[in-house]
């Protein structure tokens, strides 16, 4: 891993002043790619459940950051959270499936939000699942949201598998469900999530 | 276009719509996301240059070279490698300008190529207002730069009415069929001039274009714009006027300079407007044998208010733990009691958040504002409406704001922040009004900095330079 890759704040841009110490020439940890002032605008979220476990909350920094990741296409702050995801996902036996994009969305926004957050993380995955609608979930009211048909398709044979499912964000679930019982119904042995933020 | 020469031929072009033309010419833009339908785009686009989002060329032991073709940007750091999923393979994306919409090595840049309309020269400037001996040698000496094609520096003191030498350099120039671009790395700045403009310029299409700003019809032969928005014009300028050049971030941000040099066409004129031009324009404009105009004197002919030097130890401990030092809060209560709006400046946003609350126990009206603070504009207004004593700011209304027979402290002038040109903008805030043409300026300090020595001997400067040996 390249230490000096990141020397400003991803976010704000103000200089990240490295300190060299031996736990960082030592460990394999990820260096730091925000200020601790940004980092702090980001809160925790407190997870309930174990089905489905978040690690942010949806608040004010996180929709400028999702704005700029998703919408303006910067695929450098993948790397924002990778410390968090890496920390997250990368003890499991389980098999990563990540939340994919449709195919004509893919060559819109040229890259995968999702499997994007991961390859930073340096977490391997796998594709069980195709989308099959075009139009997004946002803009949806919450009735229009839950009311959604099935749209997820299957790929890959996914008998006896434990998976985790990967997404950016959980909003109503939709999306999650829908994955995860299609999973379970064509034979998954188990089927838990994890999202990056809870809407 | 060929024109048609004989009615009865068949005439197999297309008429051109004049908001595409009128919108694209001068401007450097994204092929896909433009403010137009794409079919539009695309049946004209024999009338565009097409340029590649990110051009490459090979440096040292042939290294590649990214080079940003809207912003010009060349800092390496800034060009982001990814894959692509639109070209199935590693495309690279200049972070620089992204805020505009993402510029890759895999988008086209559109670029005007097709006719080019011809400007007005009917232009009327509605001002009646008189110079002074000093300001009218300047716009005389800003003028002939259009013609000289020379570029020029304008040296003006706070409140030696800058906006109004412009005046009549510009109108020279759109008289000529020029076109012309104000630019300034403020937001504030770009609000502030564009209504005063608008006003004197009444037959002349004016835009103003900033971080969101709304969509303007029409051909602007003036565009007022701050420094970044200039990153969407190409070649576009016949004269280009920098206003506050050394304000932050231009001065520090290689690329904005470059986009200036960017938007005016080649051998045109730049002319940068400053009150504390910094050792490197001073360079530049001796090395580079610029023309330069010196104002040293205020518009109403009163002397630069100099600071006063006070020391305030240890205030941001007394702060801290609750109490305004005394006299800080001496001099605020006197400002109180003399009805006189005030600004105190500080150098953190944190510090000024701790003491606010204990301002506001003095006088519950008393505010604070910060560059995030939403209501910023308003607290700005409240102030000059009389409805509050008083602010306290950071140094984001260092410039550009008037506001009548106001009085400024700076707590911890020794900071790092406040720079010899920040002080000299924050002291030229007092006494700019020709009813109240002095004030008090107190650097409130912890030791005394080369900063604020520099800053003072500055104004002492300007004051002999603008009155002679007179003793002020």
């Amino acid at each position: 891993m390249k230490r000096n890759e990141v020397t400003n704040c991803l976010i704000c841009n103000a200089p990240l002043n490295h300190q060299i110490t031996w736990k960082s020439f030592l460990t394999n940890a990820f260096p730091k790619t925000i200020c601790t002032e940004c980092e702090q605008k980001f809160v925790p979220y407190e997870n309930t459940s174990k089905e489905v476990i978040s690690l942010y909350q949806y608040n004010d920094a996180m929709k400028d950051f999702l704005h700029r990741y998703k919408f303006m296409h910067d695929v450098m702050l993948a790397k924002v959270f990778r410390a968090q995801i890496h920390e997250q996902l990368s003890k499991t036996h389980a098999t990563i499936v990540p939340i994919p994009l449709h195919p004509t969305k893919l060559k819109e926004r040229s890259f995968a939000q999702v499997d994007e957050l991961l390859k930073a993380a340096h977490i391997p995955y796998e594709h069980f699942l195709e989308k099959t609608m075009t139009d997004t979930q946002v803009g949806k009211t919450r009735q229009e949201r839950l009311a959604t048909p099935q749209f997820f398709k299957l790929i890959k044979n996914c008998k006896n598998k434990e998976i985790i499912l990967v997404d950016d964000i959980y909003t109503t679930g939709v999306t999650i469900n829908h994955a995860k019982n299609l999973l379970l119904h064509s034979g998954a042995k188990s089927v838990r999530a994890f999202t990056l933020i809870r809407g | 276009m060929k024109l048609l020469k004989s009615p009865f031929k068949w005439y197999k072009g297309i008429i051109i719509e004049p908001q595409i033309r009128d919108f694209f010419l001068g401007r450097i833009w994204i092929r896909t996301s433009t403010p137009f339908p794409q079919e539009k785009i695309e049946t004209y686009l024999r009338f565009f240059k097409i340029t590649p989002g990110i051009s490459e060329k090979r440096g040292f032991f042939n290294r590649i070279i990214f080079r940003c073709n809207r912003c010009h940007n060349e800092n390496q750091q800034e060009f982001v490698h990814y894959n692509c999923a639109r070209c199935n393979q590693t495309c690279v994306y200049c972070r620089h300008c992204i805020n505009m919409g993402r510029v890759t090595s895999c988008t086209d840049l559109i670029t005007w190529n097709g006719p080019k309309p011809k400007f007005s020269r009917k232009h009327v400037l509605d001002w009646d207002g008189t110079f002074t001996e000093a300001q009218s040698k300047a716009t005389k000496e800003l003028t002939k730069i259009i013609t000289r094609k020379n570029n020029h520096l304008v040296h003006a003191v706070c409140g030696a009415g800058k906006t109004e030498i412009l005046f009549p350099a510009v109108l020279a120039a759109l008289k000529k069929g020029l076109r012309v671009c104000i630019a300034t790395p403020r937001t504030d700045v770009v609000l502030e001039l564009f209504p005063r403009f608008q006003k004197v310029f009444a037959n002349t299409i004016i835009h103003a274009l900033y971080g969101n700003a709304p969509v303007q019809s029409g051909l602007a032969q003036l565009v007022i714009a701050t420094t970044h928005q200039l990153y969407r014009f190409e070649n576009a300028f016949d004269v280009v006027i920098v206003d506050e050049a050394d304000a932050f971030p231009y001065t520090f941000d290689l690329a904005l300079q470059r986009a200036v040099i960017k938007v005016k066409k080649q051998n045109s004129p730049i002319a940068l407007v400053t009150a504390t031009p910094s050792h490197q324009i001073h360079a530049q404009v001796k090395h580079e044998k610029w023309g330069y105009s010196f104002i040293p004197k205020r518009y109403h002919g009163h002397p630069l208010p100099v600071p006063e030097f006070q020391s305030l130890w240890s205030y941001e401990k007394q702060i801290q733990s609750g109490k305004i030092p005394r006299k800080l809060l001496n001099w605020t209560e006197t400002r109180l009691n003399n009805n006189e709006p005030f600004l105190i400046f500080f150098p953190t946003i944190k510090l000024m958040e701790i003491a606010a609350p204990l301002f506001q126990q003095i006088n519950e009206n008393i505010l604070s504002v910060h560059a995030e603070d939403a209501d910023r504009k308003e607290k700005v207004l409240k102030l000059r409406n009389e409805e509050i004593p008083g602010l306290l700011t950071t140094t984001i209304l260092e410039r550009g704001i008037t506001i009548k027979n106001v009085q400024v402290a700076v707590v911890g002038a020794e900071s790092k922040i406040f720079t010899s040109s920040a002080l000299i903008q924050i002291s030229g805030r007092v006494g700019r009004n020709v009813d109240f043409p002095n004030g008090e300026i107190i650097f409130y300090h912890h030791g005394i900095t080369t900063e604020m020595d520099e800053a003072r001997n500055e104004i002492i400067r300007l004051n002999t330079e603008g009155f002679g040996d007179k003793k002020i």
